[in-house]
């Protein structure tokens, strides 16, 4: 069964994206979709569409099988937070401080605020070297370090989804290897991810489908590289 | 004519429809704060304690030496103007019944709401809204029940300070500064002072505090794409609050006394 389905989904124009128009679209556990479009802003529309960040102009959007009406917003915060969506638009709460941003999910759902990051998350803080700037505010960081957080929140998360735009450059062509590795356990973990990137090792290493936007139309088609490719 | 008959019409319509959008954000807003599950709950007290905090004791400096000026003014004015006739009546009348509320609840529009506005206007620019979202936190409970809160915990608190520093501090500095004879002005504020006054202290500051967080939240989350459009919801948001308090005001002077 489908994690999210998508049918007869049209996307309304955003920046100087065309739209996306009656398009079926189906993520499945295991899959790893790369998007593969000329114009950014059309792939952004599709993974706030996934994210139900944006509501469609028409169509229908389920979850494990379940249709979901978008506009009622709290019936889709249980879906929202099994999404982990990696983008530029997505961001650190200001008013909190990082390890704040990083446990706020955790301090709401176990409803208390002693908590502190996890051994996983902390290694992830020292590899991308934020981990001793934890109490500052995203005010206070650097661009690439609030990216850092934002990722290492959205792992926390848990999340049974991973969404990403660009996560090279979100996540930093220095830390290539994180990304890398990351990417290595999702895939062993067979969490679907849907990524744009620009980066044809990560495309070629990973994916396993690719999502094709071109003039308005959406369409999948199932890769298999082969090893000329990789080289 | 028709062009301005349509106008008026129009603007009218789009008035009661913002009104019934506040009324219904309103009753989203109580429904999450009387439901109240575990899940969150500490979260929610702590913005509470914060928000109490930057709008109640923050506001103490600024609120004390406004009540004294006010307070001393209407005493000096009211010693005079009455000849010791019921003066420290009329005092309450005014102090507590109507400037209090009105001068707490202007103090809290222009330190608290314009910040909430600005704030959640930001959030919601920023994909700050998203974000909480997307943790599958319902914005309203994170950012607008503990604000709502906080913001009528603090107007009840604040209102009662202005009250007893304008009366006991005007008496004071205008039994230390002037000869106005003040004797039995305490005694006849004691007498003047109902259960009536009390409630409608009470009454006025839960829908001051109400209406000016609905009312500036309302404007916060309100969509926008650019920074340039938080100074317009904020300006807006400020005077709307006042206008509500107002009318608020009146209304329930003409419901408690006439």
């Amino acid at each position: 069964m489908p994690i999210i389905e998508l049918s007869n989904y049209t996307l309304a124009p955003a920046g100087s994206g065309q739209g996306i128009n009656n398009f079926y679209f189906s993520l499945k556990k295991g899959d790893v979709c790369a998007i593969d479009t000329q114009n950014p802003d059309d792939a952004r529309a599709f993974l706030r569409a996934l994210a139900s960040l944006v509501y469609p102009v028409r169509g229908i959007y389920r979850f494990k099988g379940k249709r979901k009406n978008l506009k009622a917003y709290r019936d889709m915060l249980p879906c929202k937070k099994k999404i982990g969506y990696i983008a530029p638009d997505a961001s650190l709460i200001s008013n909190l401080t990082l390890r704040q941003n990083i446990l706020i999910y955790r301090y709401y759902s176990e409803n208390d605020l002693s908590i502190n990051v996890d051994d996983k998350i902390k290694t992830l803080c020292n590899t991308s070297r934020i981990a001793d700037k934890l109490d500052h505010r995203p005010s206070e960081l650097n661009k690439m370090e609030v990216q850092m957080a934002i990722v290492i929140r959205e792992i926390s998360k848990n999340p049974e989804i991973l969404l990403l735009d660009r996560p090279e450059d979100f996540i930093g062509h220095a830390n290539f290897d994180i990304l890398v590795q990351l990417f290595k356990d999702w895939i062993d973990d067979a969490k679907p991810v849907v990524f744009l990137s620009y980066d044809r090792r990560l495309v070629r290493r990973f994916a396993n489908r690719k999502i094709l936007i071109t003039n308005g139309d959406l369409t999948t088609v199932e890769v298999k590289w082969s090893n000329e490719h990789e080289s | 004519m028709e062009r301005v008959a349509g106008y008026i019409g129009r603007k009218a319509i789009d008035s009661i429809c913002h009104i019934l959008d506040l009324f219904a954000f309103t009753y989203r807003i109580l429904t999450l704060a009387f439901s109240n599950p575990k899940e969150g709950r500490a979260l929610v007290g702590r913005v509470i304690v914060q928000q109490l905090y930057f709008t109640a004791v923050q506001a103490l400096p600024v609120i004390v030496p406004i009540a004294l000026l006010v307070g001393s003014a209407i005493i000096i004015q009211f010693a005079q103007f009455s000849g010791q006739y019921d003066f420290g009546r009329i005092s309450v009348l005014l102090i507590v019944r109507e400037v209090g509320p009105i001068i707490t609840a202007m103090m809290v529009i222009l330190r608290s709401a314009t910040a909430v506005t600005i704030e959640v206007s930001y959030m919601r620019v920023l994909h700050e809204l998203d974000a909480i979202e997307m943790s599958g936190m319902d914005p309203i409970r994170i950012v607008c029940v503990p604000r709502m809160i906080g913001i009528t915990a603090a107007l009840l608190g604040l209102f009662i300070v202005f009250d007893l520093v304008s009366i006991m501090g005007g008496y004071a500095i205008v039994w230390l500064v002037t000869y106005i004879p003040m004797s039995g002005f305490l005694h006849q504020i004691a007498k003047a002072i109902t259960i009536s006054d009390i409630t409608v202290g009470i009454v006025k500051a839960i829908l001051f505090g109400m209406t000016i967080t609905v009312t500036c939240l309302y404007r916060g989350f309100e969509s926008k794409r650019q920074i340039t459009e938080v100074p317009v919801a904020t300006s807006r948001s400020a005077v709307e609050c006042f206008l509500y308090c107002l009318f608020i005001n009146v209304f329930i002077s003409i419901i408690f006394y006439l």
